[in-house]
């Protein structure tokens, strides 16, 4: 049991972390991204393949975060001066871009048939271990929290947040809304990348058909749930979100003569009716501006 | 919805409750055995899924019907493993650590097995899956021998090809390849055995899934004038794959792998465009009694015949080796004792049986030798089974099959 609620935890611990990059990204600064999948993709290769060839797996985990950013430069600096909505399809073609290079380029990636035998965040076996990677993962989360938090509360988070409610008077003032959106799209990628990296060595197997586009939207509907633009937010968001499409196992063992073929669709429809019930009676999230209607 | 931040987090709190109390609701028995069914309900593999899993509970009901294994009930415990390495991770967690399971059976993608094995193996416990990608039987992952492969894997299956190819006389193949583990797998390995053999292949494409049209690839094959086209495929590909070559009128003789070349295939592209292509794939044992009680307790189960899922045939088989190795190792579960006992009850010499049933009777006389509905059910020294491959020819709309060989 023990051992089970560690693995939950650490996958919400990773769902986290992104749902706080997409938190920065659109909750504080508006930027739509769809493609939070692509990089997590890319933190995901770039650290697994470098603990494969011998590289510590804390300086992998780095090297993910940089790649990952640095791999949303080049998108910010092109499209970051396109509509929003422009951004959000420029963003979606990105991670399909990202996932048909990881199969295709076989020489690197093995293709389909993917990465096997990674290196674990911590070697070990057992409850103990188990704890450990818990551990592991909740002080990285802990300190992307509070890196998020500072970010909201200083004269930087004040401007995204400007852009965000009226980019025309932003630049009525005389302040470029593209750099600082390129600065955001490059921390928040930073930051699934981090998650990307840690998915891997905590699965240890990737493959490209896991960074498929649902992923993004899990993300989406976590911070969507929990409250956008709250770090808060993110954090309960992806509680719930591991709460329907895990809680739902347990419901088939209490409810035997529901088969598992059937809870798969009651799994999904649950979620879809949570989303549609939050839009309509709490827009604004479960842990957003209770004073609001 | 009126409520406060505080009103959530008992809400929460209460949920997160709600989840950890089975474990106290669910203490049972010492007397049952229980076994873990990872099917893949949802995603890619979801045509075979559900089919797996009622047959694994069919199997189980026929031995528990018998008498049970060792004296011991079984009782099956069944995960949705979506298709996906991370939800398959997550429930093989849960099936290990909060149902106790002694084992895992039908991991079906690779992706999910080799996401799988390193969790059976930590925790002694065996995995039989049907997947095809020949690194699972490797020392490397298999280091404690506790996984078995029921199905063909890629490379046997390619060779396989490579032998029908052979027996008629073809030159010049060129392959076509579904973009994933087990469609490439499959013409890699099909590649291997040829070119082993000295011949060339000359041309090969790989495509992507779920496009409405490989016109462009397969002008591509096309072009090379190939003899004959191998193919790592799927049903809805090859149905529009075959549709356009037929649009096409150039003569070429098709090898398609057989959970591809279905009835519904011939129907959808019509029998004269269906006329004479070939397909190979693991036999069923279809005149076996294990396949019988098979083909009745899936068409129960699944109203349709058991030919049609040979994923589930394989799960029929895992249920009852499984079990005939419990019995014979009188009601232990420890792995390690299990993963001798398996290749004692399946492999030759023994008296063959088909059944739980019959198995158990037969175990008081001496050694049994399980005859699967699947194949013959012998295991090689990694796991692997050796299956029976069968080719076969579409004559006048109907499957007709051909020739039988082992590669």
């Amino acid at each position: 049991m023990d051992a089970y609620l560690a693995a939950i935890v650490s996958v919400m611990l990773i769902y986290v972390l992104l749902a706080l990059g997409l938190t920065l990204q659109y909750g504080l600064t508006g930027l739509i991204n769809f493609g939070m999948v692509g990089f997590f993709a890319i933190g995901a290769y770039t650290s697994a393949l470098l603990a494969l060839h011998g590289v510590p797996v804390v300086l992998s985990v780095a090297a993910a975060a940089v790649v990952a950013g640095i791999s949303a430069w080049p998108i910010g600096l092109a499209s970051l001066r396109l509509r929003d909505d422009y951004f959000a399809i420029v963003t979606l073609g990105f991670a399909e871009i990202v996932r048909l290079t990881l199969t295709s380029e076989k020489w690197l990636t093995n293709g389909v048939q993917g990465l096997s035998r990674i290196p674990p965040i911590y070697e070990g076996t057992g409850t103990a271990a188990a704890f450990v990677i818990v551990a592991i993962l909740l002080a990285v989360t802990v300190a992307a929290i509070f890196l998020i938090h500072r970010v909201a509360h200083s004269p930087f988070g004040r401007i995204i947040a400007a852009i965000r409610d009226n980019e025309e008077a932003v630049q009525a003032i005389g302040k470029d809304p593209a750099r600082f959106k390129i600065q955001v799209l490059v921390v928040g990628s930073a930051l699934a990348g981090i998650a990307g990296a840690l998915y891997a060595h905590y699965v240890t197997y990737i493959v490209p058909e896991q960074f498929v586009a649902l992923a993004t939207f899990y993300v989406w509907m976590a911070v969507i749930m929990g409250g956008v633009g709250r770090v808060s937010g993110a954090v309960v968001g992806t509680a719930i979100l591991m709460f329907f499409l895990e809680g739902s196992r347990f419901l088939g063992d209490f409810l035997p003569w529901i088969s598992s073929v059937q809870m798969a669709s009651i799994r999904i429809g649950v979620v879809g009716l949570a989303l549609v019930l939050f839009t309509i009676y709490r827009p604004q999230g479960l842990m957003g501006d209770f004073t609001k209607r | 919805m009126r409520g406060n931040r505080r009103d959530v987090l008992r809400g929460l709190g209460a949920g997160v409750a709600l989840v950890a109390m089975p474990a106290v609701v669910r203490a049972q028995g010492a007397d049952i055995i229980r076994i873990g069914a990872l099917n893949p309900i949802t995603g890619s593999g979801s045509p075979y899924g559900s089919g797996m899993q009622k047959t694994i509970f069919a199997a189980a009901e026929a031995v528990n019907a018998a008498g049970g294994a060792g004296g011991r009930k079984i009782e099956i415990v069944a995960e949705d493993g979506q298709t996906s390495p991370q939800a398959a991770v997550l429930a093989a967690k849960k099936l290990i650590e909060i149902n106790k399971v002694s084992a895992i059976l039908g991991t079906w993608s690779s992706g999910v097995s080799l996401a799988v094995a390193p969790l059976a193996e930590n925790a002694n416990v065996l995995l039989m899956h049907t997947s095809g990608a020949p690194a699972l039987s490797t020392p490397k992952v298999n280091g404690k021998g506790l996984f078995f492969r029921f199905h063909a894997n890629n490379e046997r299956s390619g060779a396989a090809f490579a032998e029908l190819c052979k027996r008629r006389k073809f030159t010049r193949p060129a392959t076509m390849a579904f973009n994933n583990a087990s469609g490439i797998g499959n013409v890699d390995g099909f590649r291997k055995t040829w070119e082993a053999g000295g011949g060339k292949v000359v041309e090969s494409v790989v495509y992507e899934p779920n496009q409405p049209s490989y016109r462009s690839e397969l002008q591509k094959v096309l072009a090379a004038n190939p003899d004959v086209i191998v193919t790592g495929s799927y049903l809805a590909d090859t149905t529009i794959i075959l549709r356009e070559w037929f649009q096409t009128g150039q003569a070429v003789a098709w090898a398609i792998p057989g959970w591809a070349v279905t009835p519904e295939l011939i129907r959808a592209i019509g029998p004269t465009a269906a006329e004479g292509i070939m397909s190979v794939d693991a036999i069923s044992n279809e005149d076996d009694p294990a396949f019988k009680a098979f083909d009745a307790a899936y068409q129960k189960a699944m109203s349709k015949p058991g030919q049609s899922n040979v994923y589930a045939a394989e799960c029929w088989d895992m249920v009852n080796c499984l079990t005939l190795a419990i019995e014979a190792a009188g009601g232990s579960v420890d792995a390690n004792t299990l993963k001798a006992k398996i290749r004692e009850v399946a492999n030759p010499d023994g008296q063959k049986v088909g059944s739980f049933a019959e198995g158990k009777a037969a175990l008081k006389k001496g050694k049994i030798n399980y005859e699967g509905a699947s194949s013959a059910l012998d295991f090689d020294a990694t796991g692997d089974v050796k299956p029976t491959f069968g080719a076969w020819t579409v004559e006048g709309g109907k499957l007709v099959q051909k020739y039988k060989f082992q590669a």
